[in-house]
């Protein structure tokens, strides 16, 4: 079988380091030449593998290959080994392709940025660090290419470095990251501990036969459910914290700083969808810790109702996208919790194409009105951006799940899975899971059409937007456009064909993209079952009861969107009651700040006023300064004066003869 | 007449060695303070002879022949350096050339 994985892996590398070490005295169509060829070229290659992988029979379609041995110490072995198989080339198709069409989307949009070489370096970085995570076939490749994911996405948010907030989102990011990769080291240890392994077949085949550890050494306690219990759960929180879930959803809304095709990449292409990978690649150990199962339903409900339910009210055109990509992932996270770990990673294909297509969308309005992101000085752009436009309405349809487009399947597979769950279990939970999906669903399709109805609907609410590129005007044309004897959006203009075409690709993408996975006989849920087993489903009545539940819901979400903000001006009154209670985000932000941030900075002012300063200063600067009035003292015996100099020679000379006449 | 006792040489080369002494402390033009510096060392010459004369003993030679060597080649030197300073300060007074001071 074709195994081109090395290559998928190496040649976002070398575009990182050409492109980081070189970039700065390339032209810009060098540099994105080269950023985009190296994904255009692993992309080719994860084809490759995709349809030769096809190819063979199921039986024979994994393939490890070992590059080299990296540590081997005692009883711990550890290869550079990468895994070929379904689960892999799925990932990886969706970490190249759309991190390629993202990289093209980015040649347009950051074009006037003075950052152009550093943003593709960091841009072929991430999508590398992402291919690592996704080929490993052990536990501590992962945790590289994990580590490398939250590196690169610290470089990106934080890209526009002289923005305050900018470095704020950046360092929060990576903080809360810090506390998942804790979190799966922990679970790394504890699975060395118990297996003497970090390999995946290995500590899989230690599960599927329990207690006998696939090493010389006997393990040291048997291998209980509720070790694996622990290793799940430990697994599970670096899930939370790099896909965003609660209680460490805090930095993706803040991620926005970044640049939007950053946006784009995170929540389509790589990191977010990495927790939604961890928890299908380690499904034996889930599978095999049913209560951990439960948590990680709980934790994906709880979140995507929660993220829904801030996205109705937010105003930030993005803002409103971030928190709909956690509820999504959240939907991810039920249906990997019911059993449909194929269902999870098959909403996460279908996410990635219509989420980044809403982010490009939400970037091409962005710059068309010169970076303004407040949907509230919005509104009526709809004639003016008009592929921008429809394209924005098919991803969000794919997003609220209408049919046919791309997230209705995805999103229907997830919820027929924890139906049947539900009906399978006693535990009330999943019929709680359940209707929180149902819900979410509503939400989903409101808040999605809010979003548009606010932007392309209605007349404009903002400021005249100033011609961008050149000079600004320096006429401030009154807002409303009626009051004004110009028009304010007469420099608004329609994207550039080098992001419209990625835009379109997903497009496409968005509408035919859940084709894989029609319920019965989906393709992508075949494909996946020898890795991931096999989806619970529903069949007869209840497959259609709940697959026109979910739909019915998303129609009534999108119904109260078009009677609130469709057939009317909005006008957005200042936030009151329940409605500001949801824009704080439920006050979790203020509450981190005010339970762990301001206690800690206290502490670090305390140290650094008295520890810093009188303490560890103090000492060295006491003995600098001592130093210092010992030699200003001894100074003045330099006189200069050679009689002196002699007189003191003479007087050595003289106290010693004194002394040996003394003491003979 | 008898021979003199040693302590009558010691004597006078103590006080050669005092006057060259008070000369290198309170001359302050170098010449004459090599002239002190030359005269201490003579001193510590003699009392060398003396006790190599009383002691039947080559030893105080040799170190007198050594001095005397080190002594010549110091002038040499000495006197060098006084010229060059001579040439750039256009001064030779000691006490004028304190850039050393601390």
């Amino acid at each position: 079988m074709l195994n081109l994985t090395p290559y998928i892996l190496g040649l976002p590398l070398l575009g990182f380091l050409v492109v980081g070490l070189f970039g700065k005295r390339m032209s810009k169509a060098v540099i994105g030449g080269i950023a985009c060829s190296a994904i255009l070229l692993a992309f080719l290659c994860a084809v490759a593998d995709f349809f030769s992988m096809l190819g063979q029979s199921v039986a024979n379609r994994s393939n490890d290959v070992t590059l080299f041995h990296w540590v081997a110490s005692g009883t711990l072995t550890i290869n550079f080994g990468l895994l070929s198989d379904q689960l892999s080339a799925v990932m990886l198709l969706i970490v190249t392709g759309v991190g390629f069409l993202i990289h093209v989307y980015s040649i347009g949009y950051m074009g006037d940025d003075e950052g152009y070489w550093r943003f593709f370096s960091f841009l072929n970085l991430f999508v590398f660090a992402m291919a690592l995570l996704v080929a490993a076939d052990n536990f501590l490749f992962l945790l590289v290419g994990w580590a490398g994911v939250g590196l690169a996405s610290f470089l990106l948010i934080g890209f526009w470095y002289t923005r305050p907030s900018a470095v704020a989102a950046a360092r929060k990011a990576f903080v809360v990251n810090v506390i998942g990769d804790f979190g799966l080291m922990l679970a790394i240890f504890m699975l060395f501990k118990f297996f003497h392994t970090l390999d995946y077949s290995r500590i899989f085949l230690g599960i599927s036969q329990r207690n006998v550890a696939p090493s010389p050494l006997p393990p040291p306690s048997p291998i209980t459910g509720d070790v694996l219990t622990a290793i799940a759960l430990l697994l599970f929180v670096a899930a939370v914290a790099k896909s965003a879930q609660l209680p460490l959803h805090v930095w993706l809304p803040d991620a926005m700083e970044g640049p939007t095709p950053v946006s784009a990449l995170i929540h389509a292409a790589t990191m977010v969808t990495a927790g939604v990978y961890l928890v299908a690649r380690a499904a034996p150990i889930f599978t095999a810790a049913p209560n951990a199962l439960v948590v990680v339903g709980i934790i994906g409900g709880a979140s995507s109702l929660f993220a829904a339910t801030i996205a109705c009210v937010q105003t930030d055109i993005k803002r409103v996208l971030a928190y709909s990509t956690m509820s999504q992932l959240g939907y991810m996270f039920m249906g990997e919790a019911a059993g449909g770990f194929s269902t999870g990673i098959f909403h996460l294909t279908t996410h990635a194409y219509f989420k980044a297509l809403l982010f490009m969308c939400a970037g091409a309005v962005i710059h068309a009105l010169g970076g303004e992101q407040d949907m509230r000085k919005m509104g009526g752009l709809r004639s003016r951006l008009p592929y921008t436009f429809w394209m924005f309405v098919a991803s969000g349809l794919a997003l609220a799940a209408i049919f046919p487009f791309a997230g209705f399947w995805s999103k229907d597979a997830i919820l027929a899975a924890i139906f049947s769950t539900a009906q399978a279990h006693t535990n009330p939970v999943w019929w709680i899971l359940y209707a929180v999906g149902i819900l979410t669903a509503a939400l989903t399709g409101f808040y999605t059409f809010r979003l548009i109805f606010t932007v392309f609907l209605g007349s404009y609410r903002g400021t005249e937007v100033p011609a961008h590129g050149v000079a600004a005007v320096a006429r401030n044309g009154n807002g409303n456009g009626n009051g004004s004897r110009n028009d304010p959006l007469a420099n608004v203009h329609e994207v550039g064909a080098a992001m419209l075409i990625p835009m379109a690709i997903l497009a496409v993408l968005s509408i035919i993209g859940g084709f894989d996975g029609i319920p019965r006989h989906s393709a992508i849920g075949d494909f996946l079952a020898p890795v991931l087993g096999v989806s619970p489903d529903l069949s007869g009545g209840l497959f259609w009861f709940s697959l026109l539940l979910s739909l019915a819901a998303a129609l009534i979400g999108i119904g109260i969107a078009w009677v609130r903000y469709g057939v009317r001006q909005h006008t957005f009154a200042p936030a009151r009651g329940l409605v500001k209670f949801l824009e704080r985000r439920y006050y979790i932000d203020d509450l981190y700040n005010a339970v762990i941030v301001v206690p800690i900075v206290a502490v670090g002012n305390v140290l650094r006023n008295f520890a810093e300063d009188a303490a560890l200063d103090g000492g060295s600067r006491g003995v600098a300064r001592t130093v210092g009035a010992t030699s200003r003292g001894l100074r003045r015996l330099q006189t200069g004066y050679v009689r002196n100099y002699a007189l003191a020679i003479f007087v050595g000379a003289a106290l010693i003869v004194l002394f040996y006449v003394i003491h003979p | 007449m008898g021979e003199m006792p040693v302590t009558a040489y010691l004597i006078v080369s103590a006080l050669l060695f005092t006057i060259g002494t008070i000369g290198v402390l309170v001359r302050r033009n170098p010449l004459v303070m090599f002239m002190s510096i030359e005269l201490m060392l003579n001193a510590v010459n003699l009392s060398f002879m003396a006790f190599a004369h009383f002691l039947n003993s080559v030893d105080g030679w040799m170190f007198v022949f050594l001095v005397l060597t080190v002594a010549a080649a110091e002038v040499v030197v000495g006197l060098a350096i006084i010229v060059s300073i001579f040439r750039t300060r256009r001064s030779i007074d000691v006490d004028d050339l304190n850039s050393l001071k601390g």
